[in-house]
This record gives structure tokens, C-alpha cells and sequence, in this order.
């Protein structure tokens, strides 16, 4: 909804852009790079589109990256990780053996966006690139330590998930960027997780999702605990001292009590149409313990 | 019988097929495009609308203000600017409009506009706009022009009120054992409905004015729109099409008459008018939202015997048909129970938010809520089973006294059965079993519900039967087809009539209303009971004209004929017939001679014996029937999550059916919207009354994975004699007892009582930690690690 | 700006349609008002509904959320595609016994998801058919004789697998 000075426009029709579907890569960023933020690259379009006609985001120019053939890749290297192209569709991932039983984290957090038609079109990468608090992939991957493959015409680099969420709808892509890929991380041995997502209805944005990802929890030594949030606050977000915290060799259900008051005390919730403050503290605190003792006694 | 009570597939087949057509589908050679534009402000005086640069933009053929509309329109009170003038009236009120020969131009233009505003304090509370120092939502409320059954109060916010009065509420508290008050308070809510609202008009030389658009009445708003622009009613034709849903949100005038000016400003050009999801949700009208107190005594037998009440709703900027829903709660306070003194006050109160209209329900179901939780707080209160005591306070037709001191017609139904059938179904004084996962839980509950329609004593019906050529038949009736099957139904009571097949009936899917016999609405459950007996009675009056016909040539008294099998044949020699098709247009002898002529059957309904509400005790018989039923649910709370689950859900109806799939179809619809209510609809506002979720994004309605597990109902068949077949309405009843029985379950589940909707996660944490915070503490402990 | 137009290629329902849009026209658009098939319909424009549904190149797709630019080329279905104009396909049928509609507005969005998940998945299970339709909203019917219609279905379409 656009306020126009003194009246507000409810529109019907996406506004006008030229559109461009380029062939190559190189193609692609140096249109990028003439337009700097005039233009917008679309991949699934589900976003884009949507937030385009509420005048939410503006483009002169979008480029359609679907024709780029390199960018449709899923790699898996053993031992190493999994490299998700931009264009990889949300159904293709949900679809792929490699992510069902390597990263059954991040199927759950997929199996859970949106519904079988968005996915159909919607892609992980795009799933980040709005820098929307509720991307349901976020808290997985978070958990997951995955990285951003970065281009523009001055070259490549790497951003850490972690690093790139920077406010509701931000992110720490220039103007020229594009996320070619996402690096997804060999789990660490033995892991497992799980994406809890809290919900009005069936198909609802989240009020808010946890990922929670724990491997050898018995086992001081080499437990892993990793927590992360979607839509508690204006990014998804990681709390990194949980990993740390539960490196002690203490009970585990006096660590799962010193994580949840970490936690509280690093987070306040938001409050907004989906749900109170007080509600997402609960949620948080009671999803969390929920999670822990699912994953660590189950 | 062959037909009547089958469960014979829909007649609008169209709709599986893709071409069923809609208004949303319709366009005309020319159509030119209109966009409304919006106030960003809830109560703002307009100082200046500037458009010239709007006016330079390629294609734009208008602009329109307020200042071109100096006139009112309205429904019960004409209380709607075309166009907002001199103030916007609520956060999206419309401002101003462009007309423009594509949609992309006037959208453009729309951008263009300038409006300046002097804000003023808004009033977005109904409590507070009942207050004496209130900002006013309409200063000249005296000037208005309204139906003489609306009071509203000039100088205050009072849209309208309705006063009950039976028996001495004093003597009645005199005699009361156990008291329950209570406050009862709902949000505004939205219909929901999938087709966004769409106009498109044009005028005719000759003045006639003719508009296609998404309604569910068409001789209502024909009507409106005739009196609300001064024009002769055969002057205006409206063109009913197939509606994508209407809930009572598209019932009266809608937006017809903002096409239809904007067609007349420019030359008679059609002019579409077609909201998408947003513009809908902040130009058409959604429900009100209410605080109601309540308070209800009985005796330490369980008898009860006063009632005292102040409904308030929240009627928003246009208070459209709320000011019916204000008399509806006011005419039908309480459960289908007897209450010997009863003092109930309704007021609806204009606020600076959206529109408020019907909704399936219409009050009942708000009403019910509050009501049946009355009963079972009561209940408990009296030591006594709820399902007991409503049972001891049931309305017995032909003798008790309904809360408007009508005593109940003795075939007005079965409340009584419809609560014991509810409460085997769903083995009530059985608890549940309770899942092993110890932060959920499962109760039972329960709620008994009534409603007839709200309607003029007169409103009327009619319908017009022509046999064709080859005895196949047409069917000319008023009533809308928004996807409640009645137009099936009408078929079934044509097809068992005349004994021929429902492939033999045409009902058209499109109405206009100089072409099709009168009804004044598609509302209130109303449709088959009013224009079905009109039907039956032009199918009788065509049968007589057949048996005519058949015994002039078979030489036998006309009572002598029987008319089956699409034949009309003398009794006991079933071999001497004549079909319908040989006397379709009159029959012929073969020598040549020809009788009769084509065959038109005609039929008319009123209501009868209903009076017009007595303005000072409500005294009245208010709607031709009641139907009756209970509903009960088991649900399962989740303390974790906050959500609440209907695991069963129960429903029975105590009427027949003429179409069993259909009337399933109703309940199941009905039960999972009203159950969606109860849990997490709500419309959402900011503290400067910007509605924050005129979307499916956050107005979240029921998706498939939102259904119960078990949805079981029952029609107990006990029909009342005037009805077609016995058949009431059911549509707005399938909606009326969840919220109250699923309060009622989770008050079992958890010990929790809740007086507010919905009953969002947000609330039930919230609840539970105000009234049983060592429910969460035992979660909290069974979520502890081992080890 | 200048308005460019693009001609793209759409074949639907088996048949081709040369036509001229604009880069911000959306498929659906296209669909109904450039090429009259209106039996897809458009509510809230922001991929929620599912009114809009239809098979680009087989599989569904919210096409209020595709520019046509995008389609050039690609195959679509919609309901006048699931069988010769006049007769009903199985899924279609078992829609109108089962009384899966009521309004109608969703209607084609639900007949094509459903005929999609049945040519993929004929055993679909009550959890699979749900969770199909969980992008699909129908204010009316309370989804259970649409999920009873779908399960009716199936067995067409075992058929049709078992012979191919």
C-alpha cells in the first residue's frame, strides 16, 4: 500500500519495469551492475511479484536469472557440503534425497514454507535474499553454518549467513551483488534437527519457527547444540553462545536451563499482527525446552 | 419420493466444467476502468483535493470528488458518502476516484491525487464512542434519512438501539439463586468471501440503468439503488450472476451506485469498478465487532429466570445492516431457552473504522457465544450438568414464550432432540482420553443454538414455472446463487412435483430483475423456505392449469387427474395419459381444435402472522420459523504452542433436508468458518485505526490442514408444516454454537475461562498464566531433560 | 518508460496463442483478459488463495505470481483442459457427486491441484491430499467433500496407471 502524499493507492496492477532475461552470468551482473539499485534480480518471482505490487519494493528493471543454466545446480561433495544454486526451485530441494537424509533440518524448514505451489516456483536463495525475519529456511540454515556465494562484476566473495541479515528486508548485498549459491556445511557428525514452526493456521507465515540442531549430546566432548530463530525479532538470527554453553560438562537439564535463560536475556520478541511479545517469549522458551528434550532424549 | 431428500449432484455444473460465469468474468464492449483512492487518516476534516496532474495522465477520462456526489445512500439509514465530503470517516476511506480507459492509466492517476486533511481525534472503541464526550462519527445524524423501525440518537454515536422487555427483570433477580455477569467482547471479523466485490454499469439512453455485479440480492439492491438515486424501479436492471461467496457480506447495495454515477457522469460509457483483495477489505463492509454484558439468574433447581443485557457493536464508519443486527441481538438475547423477565438495551455505535454489514449469523452467532457461555458458567455455578440444565430450560414448542413473548407455533421445530441427539453423539459424560504428551488437553463442549430469519414482516417471494415445448421446464425465480445449493433444492421440490427429471429443469445462472419473479433477499437462511413455497405454489397453480387441460380431454372431473412421470393421467387408468410436453403450449385435437395455450404457473409468499417489534418492549413475532440445533465439540489444548485443536466436532439440525449432501455441505462449511472464528479471526487495528491485515497473508481463513478430524452431523427431519417439504433454512445456523462450545471445552480441558474471541494462542497463554499458571509449570516439568 | 511490448508463446491446453504483453502483465492476466480463459480466476493477487492455480508445464502454479514473459513457451493447463468441452473428466465428476463446491470461485484451482497430486500419486493419503490443497483456500465447503472427492478419484487414475 503506497501512501502517495495524502491519498493511498491499493494496486491491482505490478508497476512498470523492463524486463531482462539474461543467458550468462556476466550478463546478468553487468546489468546489475549499470543499474545498480534500479534493478532487482527474480528468481521464483514469488517474492518479487508480491511485494512489487504493494509498492513494498521498487524496480526499473528485473532481471530474470531462470535462464542462467549454471546457476540450477544442486552439488553435493561428500565430507564437504551441498552448494544450492540461485534457481534451485524450494519443490526441487524437498524433492532431493541428499537434503531428505543429509540435512533433514533444513527439509523440515522447507516442507514447511509456504505451501506445494509456491514452492514450486520459490527458490532457498530467494527464501533469503529478502531479508525477511519469517524465512522459514533461515533458522536451518543458520544452525547448519551455511554460506552465501556472492558476485558482481568486481568479483566473488563469501558472506556467512549469520552476517548477511541486516533488519527487516535487509541484507549485506550490494547493489550490484547477487547470491549465486548457497554453501551448506556437512552436518557435524551425528546431528540431528528439527524446524518447530508456530502457526495460525495450516500454510501461515510463521508467528515464529526455532531450528534446533544437537549431535552427540551424551558426549561432552563432542556435543553440538545450535539454536536459531525466525520472526522473533527483525531477522532471523542465531544465538551463537548456546553452541558454547553447551560445551560444559554439566547435566544436560541443567544446561537446556542455562540455554533458555541465555536466551531470554539475549532476545526481547517483537509484537505485530501475528502475535504478541508475551506470546512469542513462550513460545521461544517452551519451544526450545520442547525441541531440547525431543532431540537430545529422543 | 424420487426426488426430494436425495442427495442429486448440483444443478451449476458449469462450475466444475470452468465456465460458470461471474461477475468478476463480465465485461462489456468500451468498459472503462474506475479506481477508487483512500484516506490515510481515521477522522480527518478535507480541506483540498487537487487533481490536475491526475487529469494530464493518457487515458484518464475523470476525476471525481465528494463535492460531485452531494447526496447520501445507505441501506436502513442513509448515512454513506459516495465519496467522502467535508471528512473521511475512517482509515481507507474513499476520497476521490479516476475514470480512465485502461486500469493501468487510472492507477497511475490515482497516484497523482492530492488530498489535504486536518486530522481529527479518531473514536475507535464502541465503549468509548457510547461515552458523552466522544468524538462524533457523524455531527448531522439528524439529517439523514432512515427506515422508520431505526432510532438512531443524534449527537451521539448511536447509529441505532432496540429495547427487549419481558415480564420485571427486578422480580426476576428477586427470585435468582445463582447470578452470572459477564462482559463478552469480539473484534470486527471479515466474511472472507473469495470473489473481491466487482461492479460494471452502464446507462441507457432511454435512462435505464443497468449493472452487473457481485450480490447476493438482486431485487435489493435494485430497490436501493433505485431509491437511493431517485430513479423509477423498472429503470434500473440488475444483472445477478454466479457469486464467489457473499456470508451475508454481499446482501443489500453494496458499491453499485459509484459505477453507476460514474456511467452517468460520462455518458452512459460502461464503467467497471473492481476491487482487489486490500481495496475489498477496507470498501465493502465486514462484521462488527461488540462488547456484550450479560447478566442471567436462575433458581438452585436450575430454572431460569432473568436475564439483563447491554449488546453493543461496533458499527464502524456505515453501520450498513449492523443497524438490523442491533434489533437481531435485540429480538433474540439469549439461548433457545425460556426466561420469564428479560431487559436487554442493543445499540450499534458508529467508531472511526471500516464498515460494518451482515454476516452469516447475523448477531446469532455473537450472541450465542456470550449466551451459551452464561449457561454453562451457570451451570456450574448450580453444581448442575450443562447439557441437563439446558435441557430443563428449553423451549417447548406450543407452549412456551420466546423472548419476544411469541409462543413458539407447535411444529416450530425440535429443540429439545436436537440437544439430547448432540449430546449422545458426542458421548457427553464421557471424558476424553487424555493424550500421553502432558502438555495437551482434552475437554468436551457443549451449546444449543436457534435462529430465523431478520426480515420485514412482508418480505415477500415469488416465483414463475413455464413448461416448454417438450415438457421440459423453466424456472423463473429472485433468489442469489452464492454456492448454498438452494436453486438445487428448488429444482428437487420442481422435479418431485411434476415427476420429471432434474436434467428437464432450467434454472438460469444469471438473474435480472425484469426478467425473473420478485424475492426482497438472499439472506437470513430464508431462501428455500420463502421462495420455495412460493415455487410450490406456482407449480401448484400450473398443475391445476395441466389437470385442467387433461380433464376437459379425458371428459373426468379435474380431480380425477393425477399428474406423474411428467403425465398428466386419469386415476386408476394410468394407461390414459397425456404428457406435459403435449400440453406444453396448448393442446390439439387431432381434428385441428387446440385448448389451453402455454402453461405459466405462478406463486407468491409472505410471511405470516409476523409483526412489526413493539419500540418500547420488543414485543413481537419477528420471523416466519426457528430453526433449531445443538453442537458439541471435543478439543484438544496445547500449552506448548497455545493453539487449540477440534479433535470432533457435532452438529445437529432438527429440520429435514431436501438435499442431504447439500445441507452437509452447509454444515461442514459452516463448522470449520465458525470454529476458524472462534479461534484466530480477527480484523487488526493500530492505535491510529489503520487496519493491519486487509489481507489473506494475515487474516488468516481455515485451510484444509485446519479441519477436524471427525465432523459428524444430523437432521433430526422434524419439519414445519408450512415450510416446502418441512424444510427450514440451515446456512447461517451451521455457523451459530462453536465459538461457546469450543470456549466450553477448553474451560474443560483447562480450567480456563475465556469471555473474549478469538481464542488465539496469544490469549490462551495468556489466560492460563492469569488463572492456571501450574498448568505451565507441570509442562515445564515434563519438558525437563533426564540426566 | 517506454511500454515494450514482448510477443511469447503459450500453449495452453494444448493449443498455441502468439500474443503481445507487457513485461508487467502477469500470467494470469494474460490468461483471462487477453486470452478469454476465465475459468482462472484472481482474489488476492499475493500467491495466498490459489484461485489462480494452473499447470505450467505440469506442475501448479499460483499464476497471479508468474509474469507472462516468464511462460513464453511453456505448456499450461486449465480446467477447460482436462477434457473434451462438453464432458467432465473423472476429477471433475467426482467434484460435482460429491458436492466439493460451493461458490465455485476456487473450484478450478482445486480440481487441477487435485488432478495434478492423483497423476503423480494415486495412493495419496488423507495427510497427502491436505497437505496438496494446504495453498488452496475455499471459504465454503469446509474442504471435506473436496478431500471425499479426491479420494473417490483415485481410483481413475490408478486405472489409467495400471494400463500405462
Amino acid at each position: 500500500m503506497a501512501v502517495s502524499k495524502s491519498v493511498i493507492v491499493f494496486h491491482t496492477l505490478l508497476p512498470e519495469f523492463e524486463y531482462f532475461r539474461p543467458k550468462t552470468l556476466q550478463e546478468a551482473l553487468e546489468l546489475l551492475d549499470k543499474y545498480q539499485g534500479d534493478a532487482k534480480v527474480m528468481a521464483g518471482g514469488t517474492g518479487l511479484l508480491f511485494f512489487m505490487r504493494l509498492r513494498w519494493m521498487q524496480a526499473k528493471y528485473v532481471i530474470d536469472i531462470k535462464g542462467i543454466k549454471e546457476l540450477h545446480t544442486i552439488k553435493y561433495e561428500e565430507g564437504k557440503g551441498l552448494t544450492v544454486g540461485a534457481t534451485v526451485t524450494l519443490s526441487e530441494l524437498f524433492e532431493n534425497e541428499i537434503v531428505k537424509n543429509k540435512y533433514p533440518i533444513l527439509w523440515d524448514g522447507i516442507r514447511q514454507l509456504a505451501d506445494m505451489h509456491i514452492r514450486n516456483r520459490a527458490t532457498l536463495v530467494g527464501n533469503l535474499c529478502f531479508g525477511m525475519p519469517s524465512a522459514d529456511t533461515a533458522p536451518a540454515l543458520l544452525t547448519l553454518k551455511a554460506k552465501l556465494n556472492v558476485v558482481s562484476v568486481n568479483g566473488t566473495r563469501t558472506i556467512e549467513l549469520k552476517d548477511f541479515f541486516k533488519g527487516e528486508g535487509k541484507t549485506a548485498l550490494k547493489p550490484n551483488e547477487m547470491v549465486t549459491s548457497v554453501f551448506i556445511p556437512e552436518p557435524p557428525e551425528g546431528a540431528k534437527g528439527r524446524y518447530l514452526k508456530f502457526v495460525r493456521t495450516a500454510d501461515d507465515g510463521p508467528i515464529m519457527g526455532i531450528a534446533v540442531l544437537v549431535a552427540n549430546p551424551r558426549d561432552p566432548a563432542k556435543r553440538i547444540v545450535r539454536i536459531a530463530f525466525s520472526n522473533v525479532v527483525s531477522t532471523p538470527i542465531i544465538i551463537d553462545e548456546v553452541e558454547e554453553l553447551f560445551k560444559q560438562d554439566k547435566p544436560l537439564g541443567e544446561l537446556a536451563e542455562e540455554a533458555i535463560k541465555l536466551i531470554k536475556s539475549k532476545v526481547t520478541p517483537k509484537s505485530d499482527v501475528r502475535g504478541s511479545r508475551e506470546l512469542r517469549e513462550h513460545l521461544m522458551e517452551y519451544g526450545t525446552r520442547y525441541l531440547l528434550k525431543t532431540l537430545i532424549e529422543g | 419420493m424420487k426426488y426430494v431428500g436425495k442427495s442429486i449432484p448440483r444443478i451449476d455444473r458449469e462450475k466444475v466444467a470452468g465456465d460458470a460465469e461471474y461477475a468478476y468474468d463480465f465485461t462489456l464492449p468500451g468498459m472503462v476502468y474506475a479506481k477508487l483512492v483512500a484516506a490515510p487518516y481515521a477522522h480527518a476534516k478535507i480541506l483540498k483535493v487537487k487533481y490536475d496532474e491526475a487529469l494530464k495522465v493518457p487515458g484518464v477520462l475523470a476525476v471525481f470528488t465528494g463535492a460531485d456526489f452531494p447526496f447520501k445512500v445507505g441501506i436502513y439509514a442513509a448515512d454513506r458518502d459516495v465519496l467522502a465530503r467535508e471528512k473521511v470517516l475512517y482509515y481507507g476511506h474513499p476520497v476521490a476516484a479516476v475514470v480512465a480507459e485502461t486500469l493501468e492509466a487510472a492507477e497511475k492517476a490515482a497516484e497523482l491525487i492530492e488530498v489535504e486533511y486536518e486530522p481529527l481525534p479518531p473514536v475507535l472503541d464502541a465503549l468509548e464512542a457510547m461515552k458523552p464526550d466522544a468524538p462524533l462519527v457523524h455531527e448531522k445524524l439528524h439529517e439523514y434519512k432512515h427506515a422508520p423501525f431505526i432510532y438512531p440518537k443524534p449527537g451521539t454515536n448511536i447509529a441505532t438501539y432496540l429495547k427487549l422487555r419481558k415480564g420485571n427483570i427486578e422480580e426476576g433477580f428477586s427470585k435468582a439463586d445463582v447470578v452470572v455477569e459477564n462482559t463478552y467482547y469480539e473484534p470486527l471479523i471479515s466474511q472472507g468471501y473469495l470473489e473481491n466485490w466487482v461492479g460494471i454499469a452502464r446507462v441507457k439512453s432511454d435512462g435505464t440503468v443497468e449493472i452487473w455485479s457481485s450480490h447476493q440480492s438482486p431485487f435489493a439492491v435494485r430497490n436501493l439503488l433505485a431509491t437511493s438515486l431517485g430513479l423509477p424501479i423498472h429503470k434500473v436492471v440488475v444483472h445477478h450472476m454466479y457469486l464467489g461467496g457473499g456470508f451475508g457480506g454481499k446482501a443489500g447495495l453494496l458499491l453499485e451506485h459509484i459505477p453507476v454515477l460514474f456511467s452517468m457522469k460520462l455518458g452512459g460509457r460502461p464503467v467497471r469498478l473492481e476491487l482487489n483483495r486490500e481495496e475489498n477489505s477496507f470498501y465493502m463492509a465486514q462484521r462488527a465487532g461488540y462488547y456484550f454484558k450479560m447478566k442471567t439468574g436462575a433458581t438452585k433447581d436450575g430454572k431460569l429466570v432473568a436475564h439483563w443485557g447491554e449488546y453493543i457493536l461496533d458499527a464502524g464508519a456505515y453501520a450498513d445492516y449492523t443497524v438490523n443486527i442491533a434489533r437481531s441481538v435485540g429480538l433474540k438475547p439469549f439461548g433457545p431457552f425460556e426466561i420469564e423477565h428479560v431487559h436487554v438495551d442493543s445499540y450499534a455505535v458508529y467508531t472511526n473504522k471500516v464498515p460494518t454489514t451482515a454476516f452469516r449469523g447475523f448477531g446469532l452467532m455473537e450472541v450465542l457465544f456470550a449466551a451459551e457461555r452464561q449457561m454453562d458458567l451457570l451451570a456450574k455455578k448450580l453444581g448442575m450438568d450443562p447439557v441437563e440444565f439446558r435441557l430443563k430450560n428449553v423451549l417447548v414448542p406450543g407452549k412456551s414464550l420466546t423472548h419476544t413473548q411469541e409462543r413458539l407455533r407447535e411444529d416450530a421445530g425440535d429443540p429439545a432432540g436436537a440437544i439430547r441427539e448432540a449430546a449422545r453423539l458426542i458421548e457427553w459424560g464421557k471424558p476424553p482420553e487424555q493424550p500421553k504428551e502432558p502438555w495437551k488437553f482434552r475437554g468436551k463442549g457443549f451449546a444449543a443454538f436457534w435462529k430465523g430469519p431478520v426480515q420485514p414482516s412482508n418480505a415477500a417471494a415469488s416465483a414463475i414455472v413455464k413448461l416448454n415445448d417438450d415438457g421440459s421446464v423453466d424456472v423463473l425465480v429472485g433468489t442469489g446463487e452464492m454456492g448454498q445449493g438452494t436453486i438445487t433444492a428448488l429444482a428437487q421440490i420442481v422435479a418431485e412435483e411434476l415427476g420429471i427429471p432434474v436434467e428437464k429443469i432450467r434454472i438460469a445462472p444469471e438473474r435480472r430483475t425484469d426478467m425473473v419473479a420478485y424475492t426482497w433477499q438472499t439472506v437470513g437462511s430464508r431462501g428455500l423456505f420463502s421462495d420455495g413455497q412460493a415455487l410450490i405454489r406456482a407449480l401448484e397453480d400450473l398443475k391445476s392449469q395441466i389437470r385442467k387441460i387433461a380433464a376437459q380431454v379425458f371428459r373426468v372431473f379435474e380431480d380425477q387427474i393425477e399428474i406423474r412421470d411428467g403425465k398428466a393421467c386419469v386415476v386408476g387408468e394410468p394407461w390414459e395419459c397425456i404428457s406435459l410436453a403435449e400440453m406444453a403450449l396448448g393442446y390439439m385435437y387431432p381434428n385441428g381444435n387446440a385448448i389451453g395455450g402455454p402453461l405459466i404457473g405462478r406463486g407468491s409468499h409472505v410471511p405470516v402472522r409476523n409483526t412489526i417489534p413493539d419500540p418500547e418492549t420488543g414485543k413481537s413475532v419477528p420471523a416466519p420459523f426457528y430453526t433449531f440445533g445443538a453442537g458439541a465439540v471435543e478439543v484438544e489444548v496445547d500449552l506448548i504452542s497455545g493453539r487449540v485443536k477440534v479433535l470432533k466436532a457435532v452438529m445437529v439440525l432438527d429440520t429435514p433436508a431436501i438435499n442431504p449432501m447439500l445441507v452437509a455441505g452447509q454444515v461442514y462449511g459452516g463448522t470449520v468458518m465458525g470454529i476458524n472464528i472462534a479461534l484466530i479471526e480477527e480484523l487488526k487495528f493500530d492505535e491510529n485505526g489503520r487496519l493491519l491485515n486487509p489481507n489473506f497473508t494475515e487474516y488468516k481463513v481455515a485451510r484444509a490442514g485446519d479441519i477436524p478430524d471427525e465432523m459428524i452431523f444430523k437432521t433430526l427431519g422434524v419439519g414445519q408444516k408450512d415450510a416446502p417439504y418441512g424444510a427450514k433454512g440451515v446456512g447461517e445456523l451451521t455457523m451459530l454454537p462453536w465459538p461457546a462450545a469450543v470456549a466450553n471445552a477448553i474451560a474443560n480441558a483447562i480450567g480456563v475461562e475465556l469471555y473474549e474471541l478469538p481464542m488465539k494462542p496469544d490469549k490462551i497463554i495468556e489466560e492460563v498464566k492469569k488463572q492456571r499458571p501450574e498448568l505451565l509449570e507441570k509442562v515445564k516439568e515434563a519438558l525437563k531433560i533426564k540426566g | 518508460m517506454a511500454e515494450k511490448l514482448i510477443p511469447i508463446t503459450l500453449k495452453v491446453n494444448g493449443r498455441e496463442y502468439k500474443v503481445e504483453v507487457k513485461p508487467n502483465e502477469t500470467l494470469l492476466f494474460v490468461l483471462r483478459n487477453k486470452l478469454n480463459i476465465k475459468s482462472v480466476k484472481g482474489s488476492c493477487y499475493r500467491g495466498e488463495c490459489g484461485v489462480c492455480t494452473v499447470l505450467l508445464n505440469g506442475k501448479p502454479v499460483k499464476s497471479c505470481l508468474v509474469l507472462a514473459v516468464e511462460a513464453d513457451g511453456a505448456e499450461i493447463t486449465t480446467l477447460e483442459g482436462l477434457a473434451p468441452f462438453g464432458t467432465l473428466a473423472p476429477i471433475q465428476k467426482a467434484f460435482l457427486e460429491h458436492g466439493a463446491f460451493q461458490c465455485g470461485f476456487c473450484t478450478s484451482g482445486f480440481i487441477l491441484t487435485a488432478h495434478w497430486l492423483l497423476t503423480h500419486n494415486p495412493d495419496a493419503t488423507e495427510e497427502e491430499i491436505k497437505e496438496a490443497i494446504s495453498g488452496l483456500i475455499c471459504r465454503c465447503t469446509g474442504y471435506k467433500q473436496i478431500i471425499e472427492a479426491i479420494k473417490a478419484a483415485a481410483k481413475y487414475y490408478k486405472q489409467d496407471k495400471q494400463k500405462q
